[in-house]
């Protein structure tokens, strides 16, 4: 549990030279498997994220996937942590604009690794994406379309009369449109 | 919330002081020793002013001092420390120890603070200490972030942040920590002072201007030199020293020296007086911190803070005060035992606080002063400006060109170093000095001008100093005169970072900025900056900016709580790593107040995880397992292999005594528990009574039915009464029984706990020699005797501590199980059984156990074989049970509220010894015919050492079996001559060789009361199926076991009946002072399977014959339909009809009339057959008595008024009579009335005495046997089916169908009105009189002589009814259709046609009538009719009655 940590915490050092050293070298060392990953990537539409998670009104997590699963931790605190900054946008909506407010909320906050993104479902669901940094080739259009599947897919994980509201999602069809947005764990 | 004791800017301005040096002779040293102290020490407590200073800047307006302290430190020239950007391991040890000293509060007081959704717990108590204004959180942010004095709650960050200050090097780029003032100290008592004075001059000078030293770094070329003289006030002779004063003053002119008198209190005078010793928090720390010159930065010295200038009020010091205390209580711990200052009085308190404050206003600041004005002069001349400074400043400012932007550019600057008199020093020089003496406006013009110069220079290093220092002194200026240059704070810190390449410059400057930010409330520009400076260089200064950061991301309007959260664990994880354990896990524990309980249960499983390792190393066991413990109780979503880790870390970490474990769960309202021994089901042939097992599930229906049985079989054995102490026996107990109750148990009989364990987890877990915990208290419930000491006092034994190391216990024997293994994710429930050994109270408190897990290789094949101690670490701990009673939800209370009952389940009474019986069914049948009799063998035992008696049996299906008559002998069957293999059920006699079948009939006269199972109980309100068993003496001693017959009969429905016996029995000596003494039951249950055999049908029809052939009493055709419905057997061959019999109190069976060919009247499958029979009236006048009249068709006679037969038949009629009450209730006002002659009214009589006409009340018993093919053998089976006969003409039938009918009522909501009984149907009243015709069957007539004949008949009317009869009748023809008459018209009724008679009861009249015949022929005689009605019924008509069947005549025509 602690090398996990580990790994963590230099996300916010600021020592870039020698940050910007083992990001060279960690792309140089996947460069083979990069390869692979171009030919899917255009299979996929390069719609890859990282981590997606749904998270309830009252802020306990509805789903949570990652890739790569040993990291699963570091994202479960990574998405916990963007609900401040999720909930200090939606305050920042005035409560008169709250209806009219966009649901897709945008970059919610980068770390070196990672950006998070952000979108709130009218009844204060949490959609939270993260994508790698590294990937450049996602741009705010794509992530918003990502967002919009995902809620679409909700709304009929809700729909489901079996489903009840508040328990987490374990819908077949949910996770397969969510792992058809994952980066495939290689 | 890291706020501070200080103020922004009391912390920034006590950060940079005037620093003084100072020169002590070996004297003078001497001195201060006295007190522990050297003269620097001496001083430091002293060092803040109290009152302002005044100075002249150089334009020569006033500058007021306020709040001034100065810092006075020996002279140290041991060779410097490298200058270089990061520290050196010393400070860094240092500082790690000084961050480690300083701790929380423990044991503060929770302040629970609710921002958005959470209940933080923050800092423990120090906010609430320190802000007693607090009221709610939200108050709480804003007073703070307005406030002006702020409260510590870091209090480790600020002594970090102080030591971190104060272990700054003297740089050269900056001159505030240089020596501005060197203090000469020279004792009194010295032969010459004046010389002694001379040589610390002459030294300092060496010092300062030598170049060998470079540590002490000296403001100014000239440093100003102050002259102490210091006289002790018990040794030395004060004249003298007064005298050297006055020549030092000559010398050195009075602003220039000062004598100071110390030491007036001799040792021995001393102890009396109370003394305040300021220096112990200031010393200790200095000790700590290893001859690094310090500066002690605090403020907070006691006899200062009442002067203080920005304090609030008072009660606020106070608080800050005992906080401060409270912290430095740690230190004084260090060097406990010395004392500081035992040689100071009050008064030379304030000598030393006199004396800091001359040298101060009248030697420091005037040089201070001079130097400025000096400098002032140097620069303008220098430079050539003629204006003013400030007017110079407003130009740079006009001229507006940033200079951050040639920053960028410079790339080697770090390198360039000035000569210490440099021009562009000298300006930061007088930057410096403005800034020591809080002039910071023209400081900020000054360092805004170095910055300048440096900038232009490329010297980066001084560029930043000059960069950070201006917007310090920006900020301090206070006021609107100037924003806060932020950016210039982040241009320094860069530079310094990476250019400078000096870490700890930048850092000394992210705290200014941090702490600056954060009074503006610009928390997320300070948490930005702070994780910013967060590096992998140092994981103490990351922990603690970190914190911080978190610290900030709460403090913000709107609270990131998990922001906090996340970076206090960042912060908690630095914190292990630079082995600040403690602070590590609070950090952690702070952090997991947002974590917890939210369901982010990985998060918040790692977090457990980390708190319960960091407390165990900081030997905090219980606090790590109760970390360990939720995440392994929770609902883990983990890996197995992370399990298998938690649950060893867990194991390894347990090592308290006896602990409560978390693992496995325990359901604990699934708790069972069972009284009594295990059963043994079998043995042998025998087969034990099922009795109560844990092996059975609870069924509340079942239960309801044993209690039902149990009250009627106890009201049985009372009399008829239920006792109100009666409480069904539980041998069971569950969460669906009565558990209200302390359950009874009884000595020397085990008690047996089911408990219910889950393993949660995906790891196999082993639990080892697992036992029951309790608690016993002893009590003597029988009459005290005297060798019993311990009656009375309750002595409490309890085998706690026997369940560390598990042995025998003398007074409960408690089962061990060796081992429990649990495979991932299973429920499991364990038996652990007690033996009580003595009478008492006992409570069952919970388990003991050893807890391992197994070793991870996944090998989940360990049982007990390979069970070994080194299978990795267990624990031997305990759980509780604790059981919640059912919820309460009689009273209005206790519906809107939530209780809950008691629940005794575990708390079982130990009773004195019971009888115990045991019971065993030998030959005991699982399928039978219906009707089929059987013979089985029970076995009573009692097992106990009491004697037993009172046994008796209760069942559901008491038709199913008997033990036969208790009055009659009960030998076992003779073997008839004629009995086949299996010896018959039935006691037999041979048939005499020549009598025909069916004509001879036994008859047997018997008692009801011989039969109906004994004693009272049979015909008592509620002992229909309660029946005594007959033991030989009525006691079975202990150890004595008694063998019964038992007959068993097939029961009536085909199908698989569920028969329950409940056995009641009780001890001999009955009647104790003990309620539970009474008695005890013990269960079994059979199933048994039936299968159809015969159907049997039969009717009675009134016989036509003339009264005199029939005998007095009249008779009856009974006819019996005897069908086999046995049609899936193939075992089953044919059915014999062995014997038909009849019971009645009235009527007996006559004779046969169709006798069969063939000795037996067989029937095979489907075939059905008809017999004959008549009945007569028995002649028997005893009512009460039943007579079996025997009619046997086969070759041997079955007596059925003996044993099986008989008793069967008795106890069908009691299982019967609840279903034709009413008869008997009749039968019985019948007779009262007929008896007391009394004609009553009412409708209800003539019913009775209708139906009685036509009652029969004659029971047919039909024995058969079959002939039954089983494993190729040939089996006879014996049965014997009855069939009640209780109206004329209507048909009866051996299988009831109206029970059947009756479960199929609809339910209705109407309350259905009694059904009017009022009036007898027509088909009753018609059977009154019975009618028969007498005449000759033929008869001759001459027509030719006679034209009409006549002829005689005489009509018999017989009344059947008890009651006085109407009757009418009429001879008349009814025609009722013209060519009948044609038919039959030629014979008239002749004389009177029509009469009305009268007949009493019974009475038979013969009413001659003639007849009178025209034509030869056959005529039909019956056509009288007859009406009939009660006769005291005036009121109704007459009915018609049943027309007599046609009475043939032949007439013939000679």
């Amino acid at each position: 549990m602690l090398t996990r940590l580990k790994t963590q915490v230099p996300l916010f050092s600021m020592n870039s030279y020698t940050k910007l050293g083992e990001k060279l070298k960690l792309s140089g060392l996947s460069l083979a498997s990069t390869h692979s990953h171009v030919i899917r990537l255009g299979r996929h539409n390069s719609k890859m994220a990282v981590c997606i998670a749904v998270i309830a009104k009252e802020n306990y997590p509805l789903f949570i996937r990652s890739v790569p699963v040993q990291n699963e931790l570091k994202f479960h605190y990574t998405v916990h942590t963007s609900l401040d900054v999720v909930e200090e946008k939606i305050s920042a909506v005035g409560k008169a604009m709250a209806d009219q407010r966009e649901l897709y909320l945008g970059l919610l906050y980068p770390t070196e690794d990672y950006k998070v993104y952000g979108y709130v479902t009218n009844s204060k669901v949490k959609f939270v994406i993260v994508v790698d940094s590294s990937n450049t080739s996602l741009r705010d259009n794509e992530i918003r379309s990502m967002f919009r599947k995902l809620h679409n897919s909700f709304t009929d994980v809700m729909c489901n009369p079996f489903y009840n509201p508040g328990d987490t999602i374990q819908s077949k069809a949910f996770d397969s449109i969510v792992s058809a947005m994952m980066v495939q764990a290689s | 919330m890291a706020q501070c004791v200080q103020s922004v800017q009391e912390l920034i301005q006590d950060s940079f002081v005037p620093k003084v040096a100072v020169l002590c002779s070996e004297d003078a040293q001497k001195i201060t020793r006295k007190n522990n102290l050297n003269f620097s020490e001496l001083l430091r407590p002293f060092c803040r002013l109290t009152s302002e200073g005044h100075m002249r800047d150089s334009n020569n307006q006033v500058q007021v001092v306020k709040n001034l302290r100065i810092s006075v430190n020996n002279v140290v020239t041991r060779p410097s420390v490298p200058t270089s950007g990061v520290h050196s391991p010393a400070q860094r040890r240092l500082l790690s120890e000084v961050v480690s000293a300083s701790q929380p509060a423990e044991g503060g007081v929770a302040n629970v603070i609710t921002a958005g959704d959470y209940d933080l717990n923050i800092s423990d108590r120090s906010v609430k200490a320190s802000v007693p204004w607090y009221s709610d959180w939200r108050d709480t942010l804003t007073e703070l972030s307005t406030s002006k004095h702020y409260t510590a709650t870091t209090p480790w960050f600020e002594a970090y942040r102080e030591s971190f200050l104060q272990s700054m090097p003297a740089s050269d780029h900056e001159f505030l920590n240089h020596y501005l003032a060197c203090l000469l100290v020279v004792s009194s008592s010295e032969a010459v002072p004046v010389e002694q004075f001379l040589k610390l001059s002459q030294e300092q000078h060496m010092i300062q201007h030598n170049g060998e030293y470079t540590n002490p770094k000296w403001f100014i070329p000239n440093t100003l030199k102050y002259y102490v003289l210091l006289h002790d006030m018990s040794q030395g002779d004060e004249q003298r020293a007064d005298s050297v004063y006055e020549d030092m003053k000559q010398r050195y002119g009075s602003q220039g020296c000062y004598l100071l008198k110390i030491n007036s209190r001799t040792a021995a005078a001393g102890t009396d007086e109370q003394i305040p010793d300021p220096w112990s928090q200031y010393l200790n720390k200095s000790s700590l911190q290893n001859g690094v010159s310090v500066n002690s930065l605090d403020n907070t010295h006691p006899l200062q803070l009442e002067t203080a200038i920005d304090m609030p009020g008072s009660l606020d010091c106070l608080r800050a005060v005992a906080t401060e205390t409270k912290t430095t209580t740690v230190y004084t711990g260090v060097a406990a035992g010395t004392s500081h200052g035992a040689c100071l009085t009050l008064n030379d308190h304030n000598r030393l606080r006199l004396f800091i404050q001359e040298f101060t206003f009248r030697g420091l600041l005037p040089h201070i002063e001079k130097n400025i004005r000096q400098l002032n002069d140097q620069l303008v001349s220098r430079k050539g400006l003629s204006r003013s400074l400030f007017s110079v400043t407003k130009k740079l400012f006009g001229g507006g060109k940033v200079p951050e932007k040639s920053i960028a550019e410079l790339k080697n600057t770090s390198g360039l170093l000035y000569h210490p008199e440099a021009p562009e020093l000298q300006i930061r020089k007088m930057a410096d000095l403005c800034f020591l003496v809080q002039h910071y406006e023209l400081a900020y013009s000054c360092y805004h001008t170095a910055k300048k110069d440096f900038l232009s220079d490329q010297a980066m290093l001084y560029a930043a100093g000059a960069l950070e220092m201006a917007a310090v002194s920006a900020f301090l200026q206070g006021g609107a005169q100037r924003p806060y240059p932020a950016h210039y704070m982040d241009t320094a810190i860069q530079t310094y970072r990476d250019v400078c390449k000096n870490k700890v410059l930048a850092e000394r400057c992210a705290l200014f900025s941090a702490e600056v930010l954060k009074s503006q409330a610009k928390y997320s520009d300070a948490a930005t900056l702070l994780i910013k400076m967060t590096s992998e260089d140092s994981d103490l200064c990351s922990a603690l900016l970190l914190e911080q950061a978190a610290h900030c991301f709460i403090n913000m309007r709107n609270p990131m709580v998990r922001k906090f959260a996340f970076h206090m664990i960042l912060a908690g994880h630095r914190f292990s790593k630079a082995g600040q354990k403690r602070h590590a896990l609070r950090c952690y524990c702070q952090a997991m107040q947002v974590y917890k309980g939210k369901g982010w249960s990985l998060a918040e499983d790692h977090i457990n995880f980390t708190i319960g390792r960091q407390s165990f190393t900081l030997r905090q066991p219980e606090n790590a397992v109760l970390a360990f413990r939720h995440i392994l109780t929770n609902d883990s979503q983990q890996t197995a292999t992370q399990q298998g880790a938690f649950l060893r870390e867990y194991l390894y970490v347990y090592r308290v005594a006896l602990p409560q474990l978390p693992l496995p769960c325990i359901n604990s309202s699934a708790t069972r528990v069972y009284f009594g021994h295990e059963r043994r089901l079998a043995e042998g042939e025998k087969q034990a009574a099922t009795h109560v097992s844990l092996d059975q599930e609870f069924d509340q229906d079942l239960a309801a039915v044993w209690q039902d049985l149990e009250e009627q079989v106890v009201a049985a054995a009372n009399r008829g009464v239920v006792p109100s102490t009666f409480y069904p026996t539980q041998c069971c107990l569950n969460s669906q029984t009565d558990n209200l109750h302390f359950p009874l148990a009884v000595v020397e009989e085990p008690i047996i706990v089911e408990v219910a364990f889950r393993n949660p987890l995906k790891v196999p877990l082993v639990l080892s020699d697992l036992s029951l915990l309790w608690k016993f208290t002893l009590k003597d419930f029988s009459r005290p005797q005297p060798q019993d000491v311990m009656v009375g006092d309750a002595v409490t034994i309890t085998n706690e501590k026997e369940a560390i190391a598990p042995r025998k216990h003398g007074i409960i024997t408690t089962e061990v199980i060796p081992e429990f293994f649990m495979s991932p994710e299973e429920t499991r429930v364990a038996r652990l059984k007690l033996l009580p050994r003595q009478t008492g109270q006992l409570t069952i408190l919970g388990l003991v156990y050893n807890l391992a897990s197994t070793p991870s290789t996944g090998d989940s094949t360990i049982n007990s074989n390979s069970f070994s101690q080194n299978q990795g670490p267990s624990v031997r701990g305990r759980q509780d049970l604790e059981i919640q009673g059912p919820r309460l939800n009689q009273t209005k209370e206790e519906k809107t509220s939530v209780s809950h009952g008691p629940d005794r389940r575990l708390d079982p009474t130990i009773t004195p010894p019971m009888p115990l019986l045991e019971v065993f069914f030998l030959q005991f049948p699982t399928a039978l015919l219906c009707g089929e009799i059987r013979k089985a063998y029970v076995e009573f035992c009692n097992v106990s050492h009491v004697p037993l008696c009172g046994l008796r049996v209760a069942s559901t299906h008491p038709d199913f079996f008997t033990f036969g008559s208790s009055s009659l002998a009960t030998p076992l069957t003779p073997l008839s001559p004629t009995s086949f293999e299996n010896c018959s059920a039935y006691k037999t006699l041979a048939t005499p060789p020549g009598a025909t079948p069916g004509s001879v009939t036994a008859v047997t006269l018997v008692s009801a009361a011989d039969f109906g199972s004994g004693g009272g109980g049979v015909f008592g309100t509620g002992g229909k199926r309660v029946a005594e068993i007959p033991l030989g003496e009525g006691t079975l001693t202990p150890g004595e076991s008694t063998q019964l017959p038992l007959w068993l009969r097939g029961p009536d429905q085909e199908g698989v009946h569920e028969i329950n016996f409940l056995f009641y029995y009780e001890g001999a000596e009955k009647g104790g002072k003990i309620r539970w003494g009474d008695h005890r039951v013990l269960r079994h249950t059979v199933f048994i399977c039936a299968s159809r055999s015969l159907s049997v049908r039969a009717t009675a029809c009134r016989s036509n014959t003339l009264p005199e052939e029939e005998g007095r009493n009249g008779s009856m055709l009974v006819f019996v339909d005897v069908e086999n419905i046995n049609t899936s057997e193939a075992g089953v061959r044919e059915f014999h009809i062995a014997q038909v019999s009849s019971s009645s109190k009235q009527w007996r069976l006559h004779k046969c009339i169709n006798p069969a060919e063939n000795k037996d009247c067989k029937l095979t499958t489907r075939e059905r057959g008809k017999l004959c029979f008549r009945a007569t009236r028995s002649t028997s006048k005893s009512l009460e008595k039943y007579t079996f009249a025997d009619l046997s068709l086969g070759n041997e006679q079955i007596i059925s008024s003996t044993t099986p037969c008989a008793d069967f038949f008795f106890r069908r009629c009691q299982s019967s009579e609840s279903w034709r009450p009413l008869i008997a209730v009749e039968t019985q006002g019948r007779h009262s009335r007929s008896q007391g002659a009394g004609p009553g009214g009412g409708a209800e009589d003539i019913t009775g005495v209708v139906r009685k006409c036509n009652e029969v009340d004659l029971d047919i018993i039909v024995l058969w046997k079959a002939f039954v093919v089983e494993d190729n053998k040939q089996v006879i089976l014996e049965g014997q089916l009855h069939v009640a006969l209780q109206t004329i003409g209507k048909e009866a039938c051996s299988l009831r169908q109206k029970e059947e009918a009756q479960e199929m009522v609809l339910l209705k909501f109407k309350p259905e009105l009694p059904p009017p009984m009022t009036r007898p149907s027509m088909e009753q009243l018609s059977h009154l009189i019975k009618t028969n015709l007498h005449y000759p069957e033929s008869y001759s007539h001459s027509f030719v002589q006679k034209s009409l004949c006549m002829i005689p008949v005489i009509l018999t009317l017989s009344n059947c009814s008890l009651a006085q009869v109407d009757a009418i009748i009429d001879l008349r023809h009814k025609t009722t259709s013209p060519e009948s008459l044609e038919v039959h018209g030629s014979f008239t009724w002749l004389g009177k046609t029509q009469y009305k008679l009268q007949l009493r009861a019974q009475e038979v009249m013969r009413l001659p009538l003639r007849a009178g015949f025209l034509h030869a022929g056959v005529y039909n005689l019956g056509t009288p009719r007859v009406f009939a009605k009660l006769a005291d019924q005036g009121a109704m008509c007459e009915t018609s009655q049943q027309t007599a069947t046609p009475a043939l005549i032949i007439i013939n025509s000679t």
